[in-house]
Order: C-alpha cells, then structure tokens, then sequence
C-alpha cells in the first residue's frame, strides 16, 4: 500500500501542550489588569513530549481515556493548536474531519453550504462541482438541497456534513470520533468510505472511543495516557494491553478519569437535579430487566460559559462491585452541541435507556464538563441507585438473549413433562419443582 | 512562528473560502428583510436626509453654492464602509470560535471576508447615489479610475484596522463594546458633518489632532472625486483628481495599516483556537 516514498506523512517531535485554566474568566480589561498581579491558572499539561512518525498509507489510531491528550494531538497535526514546545510536520495535503457541517450557516441552502463548507474543509470549487452529486446522493437530501439548512432535521445535517467530509481527498486525513453518526446503515457506508481511502494508499489518523471502528479501520494505534504515548505498535496487540488497562482498575471509572485539576469539577456549572424514573415501576424497589429508564438531568451555569465551547452531560452505569463502568455515554460522544446556557439559567438533558443489564444494584454518576477541553464542571457520584432484578436462568452482568436447543438422542425433557426415573436416564431432581429434603436424601438406584 | 511567504500561500489557497464567505455574507446579512440589499442604500440616505435637516436647515451651515446633502453623503459612505467593517470585524474571531477551535484555515478570512462584503454595499452604495451626486456635482466619469483607486486604498487600511481589532479582542474581550463609543468619537474627529476650513477658522489647535486622523485624509480624497472642494463662500470647485499629497499620505496609511495588522494577526493568530 505505502509508496516506496521515504518522505513520512507526519512527523511529531516532542510535542508539548499546554492549557492555562484560568480560575476568574471570561478576559476582560478587568480580568487582565488584575492578572498581572497574581497569575491564578493551573497549568494544564495537554501532551507531555509525543513523538511519533506516521509514514504514507499508515491508518492510525488514536486512543486513551478523556483528558489523555489525543483529541489534542490531533488538532496539533491539523495545525489548529500551535506546539507549545516541539515540532509538528506534514508531508502532505491535510484535511480534519473533527466537526461535521462546522460552519453551516443556517439561513443557506443545502447548496449554498456544500460549497461554504467544502471550502472551509479546502476543497475547490471545481472540485465541489465535481462531486456534488456524489454528496448530495450519500447524503440522501436530494429533495431538500435547495432548502435553508435550519430546516433540515438533525440526521439529515451531520449526513449532510459527513457527505461533503468524506469527498474531501487529501493525502492525510485526520478524523476524530465522527464515524459513529447517523443510523448503523449510514455508519456502514461511512466505514467503507473511510476504508476505501486508505486502501488507495492514503493516511489516515482517527481518534475514537469506538474501538471496533478503530479495530475496522487501523493497523496501528496508539495509546496515550496523560500526554504521553505507552503504547505504539499493531492494533490488535495495542487494544488488547488498552482494554486490560481499563478492566484493570488502575484507574478510576470512566466518569472521574478526566479530572487531572479538581477531582469535583471547578463548579462553573452544575448539576442541580438529577433524577431517575422507570415508569410502571417503583424505583425503589427492584425493577426487572429490560425496564424502560429515564435519567433527567438539570444543569445550572454558574458562571458565564458562553463562548467556551459547548457543554457535554455524561452518565455512567456502574455497579460498585466491578472495576469498570457497566455503560457510558455522553452527549459529545454523540456529536451533540449542547450550547451552555446564560449564567443562573438551566437546561435539561434526559436519558432515555433501557436497563439492559442482570441482576444487582446499580449506581448512576453524573458528569457535566466542556465538551472541547474535557474540563470537568461537576460531577454527582450515586446521583441514582436502581436494583434490577432479573430472571434466575442468567448470570453476569449482561443479558444476552440466550437461546437453547440441545441436540440429544437420549432425549431432552421441559419443565412440563414427566421425565423419566433416574435408573432410565432421568434426572436427580425435577427442574420445574422446588427440591425438598426428601428429595435430596432419596438413595440412588 | 511561521513564515510570511508561507502564510501568504496560505492565503492564496484559501481564496475560494473567502469568496464563498463573502457570498454568505452578502446573502446572509438581509436574510428574511422585505428590503433586503436595498438596506445598504437606505441607511445612508436617511442619515443624510437627518444630517441635512439638522446641519442645513436648522444650523444654517454654509457652504457657498454647495449642496450640504451630497457634500455629506460623500463623505459619510466612506466612513460607513469603514465603520461597518470594523465594527463586525472586531467580534469575527470570538464569535466563530466553534470553526476555529474545529477547523484549520487562514483565520484573517474571517475579518478578510467582512471588509470586502462591506466594500461591495459601499461600492453598490456608490452606483445607487451617484445619480444624486451626478445632479448636484456633475457628471465626471474621467474620476472612475481615481475611485476604484481609492476603493483599493481604504479598503487597505479598512482590513488592516479590521485584523487589528479582531485579533486584539481575543485577549481584551471589552474591546467589543469600547469600539462602539470610540467609532462614535472618531467620527466626530472625522470631517464628515463639516468641512476643514471649519476647524481652520474656528479652533486652528485641532487641526493637528484632525490631520493625525487617517480617516480624515481618506473622506477628503472621496470628497474630492465625489464632491469637489468645500468653501464657505461663493464657488464650491466641481469633483476633480485627488493632489499628490492626498494619494501618498493615503497610500502610505494603507500599507502601514495593512502590513501592521497582517503581522500582529499572525502573531496573535497562532494561540485563537486556545483563546476562544
């Protein structure tokens, strides 16, 4: 796949970045002049040295847990972030796919935004001309494309968005965690595209907490862990030492992992309520498995995050007996913008899951951070406590919707019939009716 | 950081997109107004019609055979182009800090893109009043090479201001909300609403501060071409070809503002997707 071309695609250099975190923002004339007499940020350090060679064709992986600096990486290779120390340098046309649709001006028509945004990605107009159709028909808005965008439903956008990203042809592509929009038939198409790109010989860097994606797509990852990389190598070795890692419980659950600053978030914003419903059933007493849950969460900003960047509400299912989290999710995981509200306004955002899961008790943790830089808000452990109570025939912690048949000459016997005795090949005790002492001292024979 | 040259190119790769933000802007601006572009001649025309009535008609300001409407008007469609552009410039940054912290592209297209949407109402501005201009100043089409001229100069200083505003507001945020009172006060240190000779007869020791201010050397070249020369008294010579004198002093505020802004936007540019 990889030309005879010496000439790597993307070389990194002991890369360093660091975030000042300012406790007193936004920066005003105010702010400034009274930062000159006492400098109240922590540092935050991003990528702690990275150094890595990315030669022409590699399809590479970015993984780690949030906050582990690889969404920065990324945007250093993509020239957004400049290097706070150390080089970055790219043999190669680039193009970042880090938001779908970024810059869609909503009062535009479909049209009209294929070419904004394509050219804000760095296609030509020839070239936009040129493909159009293509994206216009992997899109599926054909009948809409003339229409301002702000009409278009939220799947038709981030299609629209995905379509135009994936007919951008760099040589160097670099994704972040955009593969997992849109219905699985999309994903699909998606996937090949991606794959295709790279089987024409071209680079390709994703950064994804979709490890299947990652699995799918690359044939080396690597792993950070607080801004450095511990592990570069073939993808199937690196996400089996990844995956150890997170089972290991050499780290917290998934929901305090980023906190590298204030283990309890810096409090700029909250969360006020958080409150889990399973309707038709008491949440205080066991529900069953498969019950249908719901998780309302309000959020208060306390101070003015406008213009930080988007919030993003997460929840963690966990059962405090297991290392790891039992399910995560957040909003930006899903490639939603949660604009935060005005200082002393709320918003709420509601969960809507199934509780897929066996028996046990179950604790629900809340998280509330800033979807770009990972820097924690709040964080509300046990905000809810469900029992689940499943049927006896399984065990674990997931239900997988297991299914029997037994293939048996000697015959198999359901809990209605009469099976046979046990000097015919029948069994000790009858399954469907409860053991008696009797029953378990009857001799044998 | 990076090299001017290369950052030039860079520029140069992205004139498509800053086409296409031009064309979003343009389209976006009056997006859902009955009058739409008609806007951008509107607003000059109800400033001059207030302007006239209340310089002309109760201050009696004379000017000869003049005509204060369009000696007005002359002078205020540059400053309007140089104030719109600013005064949207100055937010561009902070306000597109979604794209910026998602996307690479050569920022300066964002006030880049905001200057020339300006220049092309001014532009519209200009072809809408000049049958005005044309009846009370006379017809002299020999001056369309001196305005496109001109038009390349301010629209010069105008992004150079513009890409020092916009860069400077990501660190002073207040900046947006002081430049509304500063564009107030500097329009008054412009002589749009008077003419110099009013400064020159009546408080001479502000003819330095005036003559410091670029924008005056700016309206007075289009009021030359547009206008002609304000007087008092009697004959208000007809439009006719800017001095020397008007054309260096312009040129060189052009380039200076220009070559200052480019280099201390890119000096600032590099830390925007941190910053916003």
């Amino acid at each position: 796949m990889a030309e005879a071309d010496d000439a790597p695609a993307i070389v990194v250099e002991d890369l360093h970045e660091i975030f000042r975190i300012y406790k007193e923002r936004p920066p005003g004339l105010k702010e400034r002049l009274y930062r000159f007499r006492r400098a109240d940020f922590t540092e935050f350090h991003a990528l702690n040295g990275v150094s890595l060679t990315i030669r022409h064709g590699e399809s590479v992986g970015l993984v780690g847990h949030n906050g582990s600096g690889k969404s920065t990486l990324l945007k250093c290779m993509a020239r957004i972030l400049p290097a706070d120390r150390g080089t970055v340098t790219l043999g190669g046309r680039v193009a970042t796919l880090l938001e779908l649709g970024a810059g869609f001006q909503p009062d535009l028509s479909g049209r009209e935004n294929v070419y904004l945004n394509g050219s804000i990605l760095g296609l030509t107009r020839r070239e936009i001309a040129a493909s159009f159709d293509s994206i216009v028909d992997f899109a599926g808005v054909r009948d809409f494309i003339d229409t301002p965008v702000r009409n278009y439903s939220s799947g038709m956008y981030v299609r629209l968005g995905f379509a135009i990203a994936v007919h951008v042809d760099p040589d160097i592509l670099l994704v972040d965690e955009v593969l997992s929009v849109g219905d699985a038939g999309f994903q699909e198409k998606s996937l090949a595209r991606m794959r295709s790109f790279s089987e024409r010989g071209k680079t390709v860097v994703l950064v994804s907490h979709a490890l299947e994606a990652v699995e799918s797509l690359c044939d080396r990852v690597v792993v950070l862990e607080h801004g450095q990389v511990i592990f570069d190598g073939p993808t199937e070795q690196a996400l089996t030492s990844y995956r150890r890692r997170l089972a290991g419980g050499a780290s917290e659950p998934a929901a305090v992992e980023a906190v590298e600053t204030d283990p309890d978030g810096d409090g700029r914003a909250r969360v006020a309520d958080a409150v889990l419903t399973v309707p038709g059933h008491d949440p205080a007493g066991p529900v069953p498995s498969g019950a249908k849950a719901r998780l309302d969460v309000d959020v208060r900003a306390v101070d003015d995050l406008v213009g930080r960047g988007g919030l993003t509400v997460g929840m963690v299912l966990r059962r405090p007996d297991l290392p790891s989290a039992v399910y995560e999710t957040r909003t930006s995981w899903r490639v939603t913008y949660v604009a935060p509200p005005p200082p002393g306004e709320s918003l709420r955002a509601s969960f809507e899951f199934e509780l897929n899961v066996l028996t046990g008790t179950y604790l629900i943790d809340v998280l509330l951070g800033n979807a770009e830089t990972d820097v924690v808000h709040d964080v509300r452990r046990d905000a809810a406590k469900i029992v689940v109570r499943a049927e006896d025939h399984d065990a674990g912690i997931a239900p997988l919707g297991v299914r029997i048949t037994l293939d048996n000459p000697e015959g198999v016997w359901p809990p209605e019939s009469e099976p046979p005795p046990m000097s015919e090949g029948g069994p000790r005790f009858h399954p469907a009716r409860p053991r008696t002492g009797h029953e378990q001292r009857q001799p044998q024979g | 950081m990076v090299a001017t040259p290369e950052r030039l190119g860079d520029l140069w790769v992205s004139r498509e997109l800053l086409r296409n933000l031009v064309g979003k802007e343009l389209k976006v601006r009056y997006k859902g107004s009955a009058l739409g572009f008609l806007w951008s001649l509107i607003t000059p025309l109800l400033m001059t019609a207030i302007f006239t009535v209340v310089f002309a008609t109760f201050l009696r300001i004379e000017l000869g055979d003049g005509n204060f409407a369009t000696f007005f008007l002359s002078g205020y469609l540059v400053w309007q182009f140089f104030s719109n552009s600013v005064n949207s410039s100055v937010g561009a940054i902070v306000a597109n800090g979604p794209l910026i912290r998602k996307v690479y592209f050569p920022r300066e297209v964002l006030p880049l893109s905001l200057v020339l949407s300006q220049g092309v109402h001014f532009l519209l501005a200009l072809v809408a009043t000049s049958p005005l201009i044309i009846y009370y100043r006379g017809f002299h089409p020999e001056l369309v090479p001196a305005v496109l001229i001109g038009l390349v100069l301010l629209t010069a200083f105008t992004a150079g201001v513009s890409m020092i505003f916009a860069a400077a507001n990501v660190g002073f945020r207040d900046l947006q909300e002081l430049t509304q009172v500063l564009f107030l006060g500097w329009f008054y240190a412009t002589p749009i609403i008077y003419a110099l000779f009013f400064v020159e007869d009546n408080a001479p020791q502000f003819l330095p501060l005036i003559r410091a201010n670029p924008m005056t050397w700016f309206v007075e070249l289009f009021r030359r071409m547009l206008y002609g020369t304000p007087a008092r008294e009697g004959l208000n010579p007809p439009p006719a070809w800017p001095p020397l004198e008007s054309w260096l002093v312009c040129g060189a505020w052009a380039v200076g503002a220009l070559a200052v802004g480019y280099w201390l936007f890119n000096r600032l540019a590099v830390t925007f997707a941190k910053e916003v």
